[in-house]
This record gives C-alpha cells, sequence and structure tokens, in this order.
C-alpha cells in the first residue's frame, strides 16, 4: 500500500524545545490510523505541519503524493481536518457554517451544496441544531460540526485531532461508526486518548513519544498479530514437559513464572489452538490444572512502550 | 452523500486568491449593518451634542465646527484602530485563522477580505454622516445657502482662527465630498495597517498602541507641512486646505495613499503568507 502520509527526517524545534526528532511515518492509503502518544509527544505538532499551517525545522513530507512545501491548497481541496481546538464564525448558525466550508470544497448548485448540508447535519446529528448559532452549542456540539465541516468536503483524507474528546458515550459510538462507514472512501488518520476506541476501529497504529516514532504498523501485529501468550499451571513437575514443548516451531518462548506455573509464548495463534491442548496431554506423567490465554490490550502495549507515567 | 454527486464537483482551481469571494461576504456581515450603525451614530451624536451647545450659546458658526470636526475625526480613527486591532490577531488567537488556512482557502484571500470590508464599512459610515449632516450645516451657516463659508468651516482644522477668518472662498458640496474622501482614504490607509501589525506581533495591545502611534505621526507629519503630500498624511493636509478655503489637488496625495496603502497591504499578506498558525 502507498503511503497517503509520508515524512521522513520531520523535526521542529520552538527555540529550545524540540517537538519532532526526525520523525519518519507512513501512514498507508484506505486505512484508519490511529496516531497515540502521551500529552505533548507531538501529535498535534506533527498534524500541524501536513496541514501546512507551521513549518517543519528540517526534514520532508508528503501528504497525497505532494510534497508539503509545494502546491499545498491542490492538497488542501482533498483534505478534510479537524484541528484540536477549532473555532469557528461564532455567529453563524450550524448549517451557515457547514455551507460555507462545502462552498470550499465543492462546486455546484445551491440545491445540490444544501442537500449536502442536510446529509452531513444528519451524519453528525446536529439536524436539530442546524439553525442554532454556534456559540451556543455545546462542547460535544461542536465535536460534531467539526466533524462534519472535516468530511462535509468529500475528502480522500481525514486528519482528525482528538475527535471524540468531550463527547459523551453515545456520541463517542457514533462518532466510531461514522469513521469506519467512511472508511471505504477514504484514508482516516486520527489522534485520540481513547485507547479502546482505537483498538475498535484503527487498522494501523503509529505510537509517538517525545517527538519520535516508537511503534508503527498494523494493528494486528500491534496486538501481536498471530501470536499470544498462554499461563499452564502444572500438577507436579512441569519442566521436563516444557522443554518438550518449546521444541515445537510454534513456541516463540517459555519463562518460568513461579513453581508449576509457565507462561508460554505461541507464534502462531492457530497453531496453539489447534495443538497446544493436545500436546500437553500427550506427555506422559503431567496434568494441567490449568491454561488460560494471557490478554493484552492495546492500553497495556501502549503503556508498555509509553510508561505509564508519562502522561502526567 | 452520493444522490447529489452528478451536481457536485471538488474544486480544482489552485488562487492565491480562492475563497475571496465567500470571506468577504463573512466579513462584510461583521461590518453591516452593526459597526457602521455604531460609527455613524457615533458621528451624529458627536455633532448633535456640539449643535445643540451652540444652539444654546448662540455662538457663531465657526464654534459649532470646530469641536464637531475635531472630535469626529478623534473618534473615527480610535473606533477604526479599535474596532480592526483583533481583526487578524484576535482570529489568530482564537484558532479561526487556522480553521480557514487548512481549507483550500489562500491565505491572501484571508487577508483582503478583511481589509475591503474594513474599507467599505469604514467609507460607507464616513459618507452616510458626511452626507447627511451637509444640510444641516447648510442650515446652520443659514438657509438659502448651498455652501457655507470656509471661513466659517476653516475654524475645524485647530489653526489660528483669526487668521482664518480672512479666507474667503466656499465649499460647496463637491469639495465636502473631497474632504470626506480624503478622511476615507487615510482611514483606510489605518486599516491596512493595523492588520499589517496583526501579522507581525502577537499582542493586541502592541497592535492598538501602534496603530495610535502610527495615526499620530502621520498627524504631525499632516501639520508639519507640504513634504507629506506624497504619503497619507497628505490627505490630512487636504483637509485642512479645503477647511482654510484653499484648493489642493486631491490627486497627489490620494494617488500617494492608494500605493502606500498597497505597499502595506502587500507586506501583510507576505507576512501573514510565512506565519506559523497554531
Amino acid at each position: 500500500m502507498a503511503g497517503v502520509i509520508e515524512t521522513r527526517g520531520l523535526r521542529k524545534r520552538y527555540r529550545r524545545v524540540e517537538a519532532l526528532r526526525g520523525l519518519d511515518l507512513e501512514v498507508p492509503a484506505g486505512s484508519i490510523c490511529g496516531f497515540l502518544g502521551p500529552n505533548g509527544a507531538g501529535k498535534t505538532t506533527t498534524m500541524r505541519i501536513l496541514m501546512g499551517l507551521i513549518r517543519p525545522s528540517e526534514g520532508w513530507a508528503s501528504v497525497l503524493g505532494d510534497d508539503i512545501d509545494g502546491n499545498g491548497m491542490a492538497t488542501r481541496s482533498r483534505i478534510g481536518y479537524l484541528p484540536q481546538d477549532p473555532s469557528y464564525f461564532s455567529r453563524a448558525t450550524v448549517r451557515n457554517t457547514l455551507r460555507f466550508v462545502a462552498r470550499r470544497y465543492l462546486a455546484g448548485s445551491r440545491g445540490a451544496v444544501n442537500e449536502r448540508v442536510d446529509e452531513t447535519l444528519e451524519l453528525v446529528g446536529l439536524s436539530d441544531r442546524a439553525d442554532r448559532k454556534v456559540k451556543v452549542l455545546s462542547g460535544g456540539e461542536r465535536r460534531r460540526l467539526g466533524i462534519g465541516q472535516a468530511v462535509i468536503g468529500d475528502p480522500d483524507l481525514l486528519i482528525l485531532d482528538e475527535p471524540s474528546v468531550g463527547l459523551d458515550p453515545e456520541g463517542r459510538s457514533q462518532v466510531l461508526d461514522l469513521l469506519e462507514s467512511l472508511k471505504e472512501r477514504m484514508t482516516i488518520f486520527y489522534s485520540s486518548h481513547i485507547l479502546d476506541d482505537v483498538e475498535r476501529v484503527a487498522d494501523h497504529v503509529l505510537v509517538l513519544d517525545h517527538g519520535e516514532i516508537i511503534e508503527q504498523g498494523p494493528m494486528k501485529s500491534f496486538l501481536g498479530g498471530g501470536a499470544a501468550t498462554y499461563r499452564v499451571r502444572f500438577d507436579g513437575d512441569g519442566e521436563a514437559t516444557i522443554d518438550s514443548l518449546a521444541r515445537e516451531p510454534w513456541i516463540s518462548m517459555t519463562r518460568l513464572i513461579e513453581p508449576g506455573v509457565w507462561e508460554i509464548g505461541i507464534a502462531n495463534r492457530e497453531a496453539a489452538e489447534h495443538d497446544l491442548l493436545r500436546t500437553l496431554h500427550g506427555f506422559d506423567g503431567t496434568r494441567v490444572t490449568e491454561l488460560r490465554p494471557q490478554q493484552r490490550d492495546l492500553e497495556d502495549i501502549y503503556l508498555d512502550l509509553v510508561g505509564a507515567g508519562d502522561d502526567e | 452523500m452520493t444522490s447529489e454527486a452528478t451536481t457536485l464537483r471538488r474544486i480544482e482551481t489552485v488562487s492565491p486568491l480562492r475563497g475571496l469571494g465567500g470571506l468577504l461576504v463573512v466579513e462584510l456581515r461583521t461590518w453591516f449593518p452593526w459597526r457602521v450603525l455604531f460609527l455613524t451614530i457615533a458621528g451624529f451624536g458627536v455633532f448633535a451634542m456640539n449643535y445643540a451647545g451652540w444652539r444654546a450659546g448662540n455662538a457663531e458658526f465657526g464654534s459649532l465646527l470646530f469641536p464637531f470636526f475635531g472630535l469626529w475625526i478623534a473618534i473615527l480613527l480610535l473606533s477604526v484602530v479599535s474596532l480592526t486591532e483583533g481583526s487578524v490577531l484576535g482570529e489568530i488567537e482564537r484558532g479561526t485563522a487556522s480553521w480557514l488556512v487548512a481549507m483550500p482557502i489562500g491565505r491572501p484571500a484571508v487577508i483582503l477580505a478583511k481589509f475591503f470590508a474594513a474599507s467599505a464599512g469604514i467609507t460607507a459610515a464616513v459618507f452616510v454622516t458626511g452626507t447627511a449632516l451637509y444640510p444641516v450645516l447648510l442650515e446652520a451657516s443659514g438657509w438659502g445657502r448651498s455652501e457655507f463659508r470656509v471661513s466659517e468651516l476653516t475654524e475645524v482644522t485647530g489653526g489660528p482662527i483669526g487668521m482664518w477668518g480672512r479666507f474667503t472662498s466656499l465649499v460647496d458640496f463637491g469639495e465636502w465630498i473631497e474632504l470626506l474622501l480624503a478622511l476615507s482614504v487615510f482611514l483606510v490607509f489605518v486599516v491596512a495597517v493595523m492588520i499589517l501589525f496583526g501579522t507581525m506581533l502577537r499582542s493586541r495591545t502592541a497592535v492598538f498602541g501602534l496603530g495610535l502611534g502610527v495615526v499620530g505621526v502621520f498627524g504631525v507629519a499632516a501639520l508639519a507641512g507640504s513634504f507629506a503630500a506624497a504619503s497619507p498624511a497628505g490627505l490630512l493636509r487636504v483637509i485642512i486646505d479645503v477647511s482654510q478655503g484653499r484648493t489642493p489637488s486631491l490627486v497627489i496625495p490620494f494617488v500617494a495613499s492608494l500605493l502606500w496603502t498597497t505597499l502595506v497591504l502587500l507586506l501583510a499578506v507576505w507576512r501573514f503568507d510565512r506565519k506559523e498558525l497554531s
């Protein structure tokens, strides 16, 4: 898959602070890419550089195949962007705000634009707020408006900075559903602190810490891919059994947790589901009293990567 | 989002002025009607205050115009500086500017829309006030006249009144309009300066203070003499000269001011184009 967003050696310095330290990232076309990292890691700075709002101190970046130093406007015509803390024309109504944005991206009859606006209002659940002024919207409603204005131009790439922050659980769920429904038509690059949300919809993950990418790749391989870890408790001496088991090609590691309790790394989950229990039962003199898969979700892995205290 | 797909197409135009029309409509709405109304009412208010005092005191006609013009110009300049000090910096601080330029909108269009809308609003306020007051001034200087005496009008400029009394020229409606035009073009120049400061500075207080400083410098230059003719100060000089009964050419200060304004505006566009927005 070609990279819709690519950066090489991207750096950004603010006087003595280095916000980005040689960022190399790639967002595959057609993916929903979750951009993770603690506060101050450089996520928003990266997005602002990609949108041409700020300039990198060093390095190179391309968006939708165009160098960010090149023709920005042609590229921006194909991007929908939700800033972290957007501000709209406060005296305009929700409908007029969306109409204004639609007119910046799309040419067509007034009726067609109005139809697009109505559809977007419906999409983000703001139909009943359409004629209210933006300044009286709640935080969550403003967020929905932000998502609406990002998608109304039917972009090829959506860059969303914390799209679900400030939304109630129902609103968050609607946003995730929306992102999933848009996946067929556009690449989505979004930052979030809500790891459950990212795990639910993203198929690609980038983890940024202190201005550097510390992990990136498909969600599947991020979560372990086909790999898995099991905890096995033996009644008796399990050591000989483990030694034998370790010779199987689908075993990646074994580790003694406590007497009689072992952790077994499986390189191939399918093989494990198919063969592990049968193999364990195949050893004479071994009785397995417990066999439990060890679940590690995105949050566990993320905290391992960036450290639990980094967000403070 | 497919039903109208055949009637909507993505705009491919690449131009630094893309989005100017839409932004101009938005900016004009911030000036019309309320800001323009405010400026107009302020002008009428200042006149009414002076007119009532003049009637009550049964003073000479010049004693009506002197405080009126002095206050009107001062209020206009203060209003323009305060209404425009946040036009760029305020939007940068709030995040509206970054929201706009992340769309396919040319950064020059953002600056030009602000400039044209503010200029239109201020010019409208000056002309509505000025043309509406002209018949009142004629009435105040005595009915039956299609013009009022500059010897009466000249006292507005703050010079030695005794000396001005010697002038006998008349200000007709054309000259009155010329005076209003000179005032408007000077205010438009101030707008351009305020927009430039908004792209350069990080504090609205600094923008406000420097804006007032520029107004002061050009005011002093206008009083200082003819060397300022090829600058916006020349417009203020025209106001003084017309008031004194001379018939100075508006062409040089007018053209020079347009060039100065264009230069300042180009600097603002250049600066905003390179500005990092967060």
